[in-house]
């Protein structure tokens, strides 16, 4: 399959299925084990791309959450995780697609400027996460944030759905943009 | 492009931090059915939750999305405005659910008064059954007591009635009786005497009334007293 879609596969039970795409494996890599560390009630699964699309013979589960990992530091990413864009469905961008920056600490080392891709997560309206994934406690810190979304992503918070989380989490991210 | 994807971790952790694993650990016997009745009901939250994000795409997917090209700045015009309705609709189901939730808080402190005047008065029966019982147990003591003192009474004439049995039956008692028997016979025996001396003086005994006194008197029967 060459576009991801949200809701073409039934979930499975107690499970969270999330995707990390990004160039950085070692980073990925460290995230996942960081999730998977989390206490959480919810079976955990997390798959790493380097890019979309994903090779389609291989049997997966559904996707509840995806999040495209970029490094400040380098434009390749950027370019990776746009041009990975194309592959995602629009209905996932209803809450289910997340942006995380990374390397935001060493202003020094960065080449992508913070509003380019404060820009490009407001065009896909999805939430957008700043950590630097080197220090492990950030990364602790958003591995649990992560795992928090997934659960809500995958609809094992009742009354709380991925749209509202959507929503919720917007409110404080708009009205800085506005002033760009 | 297409070749590059490398799915790193299709095998990637399925860790389950479910409740599978700790529920075979041996000994976990006692917890098993309340974690799997947990599990359960998650289970089936999670279900509604998702049966709801599923229905609500289906009714999203009939919406008609407008078929003409607009501008992008028409575009974000738009879009905006469905966010500030969503947002409107957000507040004034908080709203809703505020002024409801202030209805359930009556309610709640409702019940929680009624429960506590009710826990008050059950203490109180408690207290006058504990009473009841008090004064029950008085009684009884006192019943037993008045069984006792009955009885003792009881032992007591039986016994002065055997005393006196006993006694009547003791030789010294004969021996008074028989005294006594004698001392009769004796007094008899002078009475006749003195009767008989009195007639053979053949006086006129009637006339004088002191000797007519004394003959009466002789005539007394003394084994009467016996």
């Amino acid at each position: 399959m060459s576009v991801l879609r949200p809701l073409d596969k039934l979930p499975g039970l107690n499970t969270a299925t999330i995707l990390l795409v990004g160039t950085e494996d070692v980073l990925l890599q460290q995230l996942a084990e960081a999730m998977l560390k989390e206490d959480c009630t919810s079976e955990l699964k997390v798959h790493l791309a380097k890019s979309l699309p994903l090779p389609s013979n291989v049997n997966r589960p559904r996707i509840d959450l995806i999040v495209f990992v970029v490094n400040l530091h380098s434009k390749h990413s950027l370019r990776n995780v746009e041009e990975s864009l194309h592959h995602v469905d629009a209905a996932f961008f209803l809450g289910k697609v997340s942006f995380l920056a990374t390397g935001a600490g060493r202003e020094s080392h960065c080449s992508i400027h913070r509003n380019t891709v404060m820009k490009l997560a407001h065009t896909y309206r999805s939430p957008l996460l700043f950590c630097d994934l080197e220090i492990e406690d950030f990364r602790a810190t958003m591995a649990q944030r992560l795992v928090r979304m997934l659960q809500i992503c995958a609809g094992h918070v009742p009354s709380v759905s991925a749209l509202n989380l959507l929503s919720l989490l917007q409110n404080s991210e708009n009205p800085s943009l506005e002033d760009l | 492009m297409e070749t590059q994807s490398e799915e790193q971790a299709a095998a990637e952790a399925a860790d389950s931090r479910g409740e599978g694993e700790p529920l075979q650990v041996a000994g976990a016997q006692a917890a098993r059915p309340e974690d799997r009745m947990a599990l359960l009901l998650r289970v089936r939250a999670q279900t509604k939750q998702q049966l709801l994000e599923y229905k609500s795409m289906v009714d999203a997917n009939e919406e008609k999305t407008p078929e003409q090209i607009m501008q992008e700045k028409q575009i974000e015009v738009k879009i905006e405005e469905l966010e500030k309705e969503i947002e409107e609709a957000k507040i004034a189901f908080e709203m809703k659910k505020l002024a409801l939730d202030s209805v359930l808080m009556d309610n709640m402190k409702q019940i929680l008064s009624l429960n506590k005047s009710v826990m008050k008065s059950q203490q109180e029966t408690r207290d006058l059954e504990d009473k009841l019982l008090d004064v029950r147990k008085k009684r009884l003591q006192l019943k037993q007591a008045s069984e006792r003192k009955l009885l003792e009474i009881q032992t007591e004439k039986n016994k002065q009635k055997d005393d006196l049995g006993s006694m009547e039956n003791s030789g010294k008692i004969k021996t008074i009786q028989q005294n006594l028997e004698m001392e009769i016979q004796i007094t008899t025996v002078i009475q006749h005497v003195f009767q008989n001396l009195i007639l053979g003086s053949k006086a006129n005994w009637a006339e004088d009334s002191a000797l007519k006194e004394t003959v009466l008197q002789l005539e007394k029967n003394l084994t009467m007293i016996q």
